[in-house]
């Protein structure tokens, strides 16, 4: 056994739990190594000087602060049991309460009624003056009634010059 | 007279309940507790008090906040008898308490600088106190000589980080078994045999120059 295997093993020596055959190179090993041997003193020693420590005791109070603390925790352990039966009333108040109100709101929902709007203000707009002069009979009957495109193109000629633009003039490609 | 007969008879029943509670093992008494006898709580607070104010004070180094902390071990144990396992030790349990509560005093000193300070100024304060706790029939020299080596002993445990110093004092002072250590530490075997060991050489180590 080396020093190592002596340290490691040292709190069961020193506790005496070592089997037998664990033992005696323990007990080898510290007959022959002097540094193991003064380490294992040094502990044994310091540990006797810790186990002899004086005890401290409770001060006299102490039992009759212990029952006022017991005390004050059954209250406290019975207060939880009386406000949970309270809350459990209190919901169970507020869920025939809310039953009700969705009873009535549901029997108004069923019943039919006549819609009833405000009154609307409508005005009636004023009729737009258009910059057509005199517009021939034929251009009238097809452009705003909404006749055929075709039949419009086929009296462009005749329309007034001011009907698009007073700029504008009709250009004769034959020429 | 009848009345004063029997309230005789009350008392000496209720000596005589004490005494079979004192009787029992801790099995027996908290059994009894569950039972429905209240003084079966009143014999486990005889039993445990002082081992656990001893354990808790020797792990914070506080007395006055050790006294609180044991009676809140004790308030738990009533409050959660109930659910106690009794396959398992009541004393390994009382002790888990012990050491969660202890554990978490240490963490919050470490969280709140004011109150490490508090139980520092408490420490000096004690220190100019008369020696009131050796023996006064010895000799003044040998009085100082003792309380200034319980004192330092004192400071080597207090030295000691604190999952070291845990294992220490319940295998040291309580004489907890190895599993009983694992058990109260939430450990397993190996870590609280490692624990131990290296407790035992740091505490070695720091108390040494004290002793030559």
């Amino acid at each position: 056994m080396d020093c190592r295997d002596f340290r490691e093993n040292h709190f069961a020596f020193v506790d005496d739990t070592l089997s037998g055959i664990e033992l005696v190179p323990m007990a080898r090993h510290i007959a022959e190594c002097e540094q193991c041997a003064k380490h294992d003193a040094a502990v044994r020693r310091a540990l006797l000087l810790f186990r002899n420590l004086p005890p401290i005791e409770p001060s006299p109070n102490f039992r009759a602060r212990l029952e006022e603390r017991l005390l004050e925790a059954k209250k406290m352990d019975s207060a939880p049991a009386h406000r949970s039966r309270q809350f459990a009333a209190g919901v169970a108040i507020a869920s025939v309460v809310m039953l009700g109100y969705i009873g009535t709101s549901l029997r108004s929902v069923d019943t039919p009624r006549d819609i009833i709007l405000p009154p609307v203000v409508a005005t009636k707009p004023e009729a737009e003056v258009l910059p057509i002069a005199t517009p021939s009979a034929s251009l009238v009957a097809s452009v705003p009634a909404g006749g055929s495109m075709w039949t419009a193109a086929m009296y462009a000629e005749d329309a007034p010059i001011h009907f698009a633009s007073a700029d504008l003039r009709l250009i004769n490609t034959t020429r | 007279m009848a009345n004063i007969a029997r309230k005789h008879a009350g008392q000496s029943q209720g000596a005589t309940v004490r005494e079979q509670l004192r009787a029992m093992d801790d099995s027996g008494v908290v059994t009894a507790f569950l039972g429905g006898e209240e003084r079966a709580f009143s014999e486990l607070v005889d039993r445990y008090q002082t081992r656990l104010l001893n354990f808790v004070y020797r792990t914070i180094g506080d007395r006055e906040k050790a006294e609180d902390l044991v009676q809140e071990v004790f308030i738990r144990v009533y409050r959660h008898l109930h659910r106690f396992d009794r396959s398992k030790k009541f004393s390994t349990w009382a002790y888990t308490i012990a050491s969660n509560l202890a554990k978490n005093e240490l963490r919050n000193r470490s969280r709140n600088p004011l109150v490490l300070l508090q139980a520092v100024q408490k420490s000096w304060q004690e220190d100019d106190r008369p020696l009131q706790f050796e023996d006064p029939t010895s000799r003044p020299d040998d009085m100082y000589r003792k309380r200034h080596l319980r004192e330092a002993v004192e400071a080597s445990v207090a030295k000691l980080p604190e999952h070291h110093r845990n294992v220490f004092i319940l295998r040291e002072l309580e004489g907890k078994s190895y599993e009983e250590i694992a058990e109260i530490t939430e450990c397993n075997l190996g870590t609280v045999k490692s624990r131990l060991n290296r407790a035992r050489n740091s505490f070695a180590e720091i108390v040494a120059p004290y002793l030559e």
